[in-house]
Formats: C-alpha cells, sequence, structure tokens
C-alpha cells in the first residue's frame, strides 16, 4: 500500500489542477461556515431566542455538517478528475502493464476516496469548533459530533458515486455532468417522488439517507420528522451504499478490457 | 525455458473474432516477430499478454508461471501507443513507471541518454513531438534493463533515422541475449533482426517457428529469350521447376530446389531457346509473407 500512495503521490505532485482544486474544496468549508455565521449572527438574534443559537455547542456540529453537506460537490469533481485522467492519458493499462495488479490500481483510487474524505473530516471539524468558539455563546463540547459523522458518511457515498461515475463513463467531460446532475437534482428529485407516491422509504436514496440525517437546525424544530425512519436505518443505508460502490467498482476494474 | 506460452487464446470484440484459438511459444533468447497485416490480432494478443484485455478463453504462462504483476514487471513494454501523464516530464513519468515496477530512479538517466532524451527531460510530455513520445516510451521500456522485451510497433512515428536507431537498438539487445517479442507490419523490420517468428492473418495463426523453416524463400530465376511464351512453355518442362509466369519482358521460373543457372541455360539451348538474360534471385520476405498468407487464406 504504501509503494501505492507514494506512486500516487508522483502523479499529483507536480499537477496543478489538482492542487488548486483540492485548496479551492478545502478553502470553502471554513470560508462557507463563517460567513453563515456572521451574517446570520446578526440577523437571528430575535430567532436564536426562541429556538437557541445554531452557532452554539453542541448546535454548531449539526449546523455545519448540514451546511457542508451542500458544498461537497468540488470534491467529487476533484476526485473523477483524478480518475478519468487515467482513461484519457490510458496509464490506467500502462500501470497495470508496467507491473501493478488491476486490484492495485483500485486501491489506488480508494485512497484519494479515505484521503479526501478524511482531511475534509478534519478541516470541518475545525471549522466547526472555531465557529463555536467563535459565535456561540457555550464551552466547547463533543456532544452533538455524530452529525459531523453522518456529514463525512455521506461525503463518502458523494465520493463513492463520484469514482463509479468515473470509472464507468470514463470520459471527464460526461462523467461531471452526470455527476453534478445526480447531486444537484436527480437524487433529491427521485427522493421527492418516492416520499410522496410511495412513502418514507423515498429517503433512503443515496443522497438523501445523508440529508435525511441533517435537517437544517432551525428548520428541524419547526417541521415534524416523524414520517422518519430509526437513525440507525439512514446510517446502515449508507454503509450499504459505499459497500455497494465499492463491490461495482472492483467488479469493473477487474473483469473488463482496459 | 518458454518466456511466453499461449495455449489457444480467443477473443471476440461483438461480431469480431480477433483471434482464434491462437497458440505458441516463445523461447528464451529468440526476437520473436509477430508478423500480420493491420487488424489481424497482434495487438490484442499482446494486449492479453499483459493484462489489459481479457481472453474469453485460452490461457498462457510468463516464464513458466501463472502470469501475475510480479512477471510483468520482468518485462518492459510498449503497447500500441506510448501512454504518459501529459501534464508531467519525461522524468517524472519515468519516476512512475519505476515506481510501479518497484526499481530505483537511478536508472533513468541512462535510458533517457539511450533514447535521446537527456536534453528534454524535464519537459512537460504533452509538448513532445509524435517521434519523441514514442523514444519515451522505448525509454519507460529499458527501465531497469529487463530481460525480456516486447515492443508493440516499436518505429510508429518515428522518422528514418529513428526508425535505423530503433532496429539498431533491438539488435544490440537482441545480441545481449534478452528475449524481444516484437509485433510488427512491418516485414522488413521482422527479416532483420526476427530469429522466430509467428504470423497472425484475420485473428487465426498461419505459421510459427525459427524465421528460415517458417518463411521458405526459395531462390527463383529471372530469365528472358526472343519468344517468352515458348520459353514458359519449355521452363515448365524442367525438372524441379515448380512455376513459371511472364512478367514484362522476362520470365519468372520459381524450384522446389536451389536451380543451377548452368544446367537450365544448357537445357534451353538444348530445346533450342536461345537466352538473352538469366538471373538467380531470393525470392523477397514480401513475396514469401503474401504467399503464405493466400495460400492460408484459400
Amino acid at each position: 500500500m504504501k509503494q501505492i500512495i507514494y506512486t500516487e503521490w508522483l502523479k499529483v505532485k507536480s499537477y496543478r489542477t489538482f492542487w488548486v482544486m483540492l485548496l479551492l474544496a478545502l478553502v470553502i468549508i471554513p470560508a462557507g461556515n463563517f460567513m453563515v455565521a456572521d451574517k446570520f449572527s446578526e440577523n437571528l438574534e430575535q430567532v436564536s431566542k426562541m429556538f437557541g443559537n445554531p452557532f452554539s455547542f453542541p448546535e454548531v456540529w449539526l449546523t455545519m455538517a448540514s451546511m457542508n453537506s451542500y458544498i461537497s460537490i468540488l470534491f467529487g469533481l476533484l476526485l473523477i478528475i483524478l480518475v478519468t485522467n487515467e482513461y484519457t492519458y490510458r496509464t490506467n493499462r500502462q500501470n497495470v502493464i508496467d507491473g501493478w495488479e488491476r486490484s492495485q490500481f483500485v486501491y489506488a483510487k480508494l485512497f484519494w476516496l479515505a484521503a479526501i474524505s478524511l482531511l475534509t473530516l478534519v478541516v470541518a471539524t475545525i471549522s466547526a469548533a472555531l465557529i463555536g468558539v467563535i459565535y456561540g455563546n457555550k464551552p466547547f463540547s463533543l456532544e452533538g459530533y455524530q452529525y459531523m459523522l453522518y456529514y463525512f458518511l455521506q461525503f463518502n457515498v458523494m465520493l463513492i458515486i463520484a469514482l463509479l461515475i468515473g470509472v464507468l463513463v470514463k470520459r471527464a467531460g460526461l462523467a461531471i455532468v452526470l455527476f453534478i446532475a445526480y447531486n444537484m437534482m436527480l437524487d433529491q428529485l427521485l427522493s421527492f417522488f418516492v416520499k410522496r407516491y410511495i412513502g418514507p422509504v423515498g429517503g433512503l436514496l443515496p443522497l438523501q439517507s445523508g440529508d435525511e440525517l441533517l435537517p437544517f437546525p432551525l428548520v428541524s424544530k419547526m417541521v415534524s420528522a416523524s414520517d422518519q425512519y430509526e437513525t440507525s436505518v439512514y446510517i446502515t443505508a449508507m454503509i450499504a451504499y459505499i459497500a455497494l460502490g465499492i463491490y461495482l467498482v472492483f467488479r469493473k476494474i477487474l473483469k473488463s478490457d482496459l | 525455458m518458454s518466456i511466453l506460452s499461449l495455449q489457444n487464446i480467443s477473443k471476440r470484440y461483438g461480431a469480431v473474432q480477433a483471434l482464434s484459438g491462437v497458440s505458441f511459444d516463445v523461447p528464451a533468447g529468440s526476437v520473436f516477430g509477430i508478423l500480420g497485416p493491420n487488424g489481424s490480432g497482434k495487438t490484442t494478443l499482446l494486449g492479453i499478454v499483459t493484462d489489459v484485455l481479457r481472453p474469453d478463453t485460452g490461457s498462457f504462462t510468463l516464464f513458466d508461471r501463472v502470469p501475475s504483476a510480479a512477471e510483468r514487471r520482468q518485462i518492459g513494454t510498449l503497447l500500441e501507443t506510448p501512454n504518459f501523464y501529459h501534464y508531467l516530464s519525461a522524468y517524472k513519468n519515468l519516476e512512475i513507471s519505476a515506481a510501479i515496477k518497484q526499481r530505483g530512479k537511478d536508472d533513468i538517466a541512462r535510458v533517457l541518454e539511450i533514447c535521446g532524451l537527456t536534453q528534454r527531460q524535464h519537459s512537460a510530455f504533452k509538448t513532445y513531438s509524435l517521434g519523441m513520445k514514442q523514444r519515451l516510451a522505448i525509454a519507460a521500456v529499458l527501465l531497469g534493463d529487463p530481460d525480456v522485451l516486447i515492443l508493440d510497433e516499436p518505429t510508429n512515428g518515428l522518422d528514418p533515422s529513428g526508425i535505423a536507431e530503433v532496429r539498431e537498438l533491438v539488435r544490440k539487445l537482441a545480441d545481449s541475449g534478452k528475449t524481444i517479442i516484437l509485433a510488427s507490419h512491418l516485414l522488413d523490420e521482422v527479416e532483420k533482426v526476427c530469429t522466430h517468428v509467428a504470423i497472425l492473418r484475420s485473428g487465426k495463426l498461419l505459421l510459427s517457428g525459427p524465421v528460415n523453416t517458417v518463411i521458405s524463400r526459395n531462390d527463383f530465376v529471372e530469365m528472358a529469350a526472343a519468344d517468352l511464351p515458348a520459353l514458359c512453355a519449355v521452363m515448365l518442362k524442367y525438372p524441379g521447376c515448380t512455376g513459371a509466369v511472364i512478367q514484362g519482358s522476362i520470365v519468372k521460373a520459381s524450384f522446389a530446389e536451389l536451380p543451377n543457372p548452368a544446367a537450365i541455360n544448357n537445357y534451353c539451348a538444348e530445346q533450342g531457346i536461345w537466352l538473352g538474360y538469366l538471373q538467380l534471385r531470393k525470392k523477397s520476405l514480401e513475396t514469401a509473407f503474401l504467399e503464405i498468407t493466400n495460400i492460408n487464406a484459400s
């Protein structure tokens, strides 16, 4: 695994697009957090008297997790570019010709999935903690941190969808369009229709499962959550989606012509 | 020991049968040419050997072992096109190749020098000309000095001096005892360097073995006289003559065994035909190849 990570490092070390996108995606998290906290703290004094300050511990974890889930998409695009580059340059073939097992190619991309999601969790955690300390009025607490972990799970579901689309579609342009369409519309749209005509099972679609656990704090207090499953159901669904995604990526790369 | 042994490999792309039941062995130390026209299945075959393509049926061994990544790391391979990261320099691309082959970086300077890329080693791959890209691919093949090389159309995109350099390089590598598997549609490329050959046509293996036995290149005789049709008729009756045809102003006569020009001259004179021209020729590889592919096709 060390050798795989070293090789992946060599691939991106001097790749400017990668670093620009990564930096941008990472900066957006605290920038977005602070912008919202700053704006709302001014205007929401009355509301927060009724519902509590969403930027204080423990609520800040949910507030920031919920917010961050809207700006995850850039990381997905980054992963798609890392994967489709290999197909564009046909280096996925060359890596195997030169002496990787096909499975090692999958591990290399799963490494990025893990690295990006862990890095994001760290940045999001630090950013939310700072918001809580600066804009909140209660002492630091890890109570409610599970929302950050739900966000982390949803983030991984989003990345595995990006990886799967990249591996199946192979071309950057089309993969990006499909990924954005699914992320920004299709998942919510399908979920909406299934919920309306079938029932709460619509909340179990890949990205919606995370959204169900990350309601926007003030909204959640006003809207009843009676038509939801237990939290564990959504968590199980997300883990199942991640496992299924990994299985499909392995299957595609191990079985088909490169 | 067989470096590569193929057993009954078949591969289909939709309606196209790219390979059907191909089997042959590549002996250690040979320069093994895989010869065939475009679309005959050469690259598909090498793609299967390097695990980028999956055969529908059949199996193969590398170094008499079930092939895995460990065997591939001992082989330098150029398959079809040079595949590199466009945004990286030649040097950095070779660092990646070296990392995957689990070899150190210390050989990079040597292979860049051999391929004439030292001057441009820090330029991005995307700025390279077609010939330079091909040279870099050859440099990657040489990385770590492997004992076995697979070269698929290695002279693609090179100018005449580049082609000559690559042939010289292949010859030197062969002389140093390396096994080289060389796919080409260029007959003279194969003729000049190969010891063994396998001939593919439409995915079928026509023949394989040592070059001299596979491509039997019987000599023939070119001759001319005042009456060409009469000369032709007379030659067809000559013992050992397998064919005689008029081509322009000469008659071409072929033989089962090495013909004796003096005896032929004498024979023609006895038949009342005085030769104005008589020349012993070697059949060109191209003719031999076309004969093999046509005979086996019909």
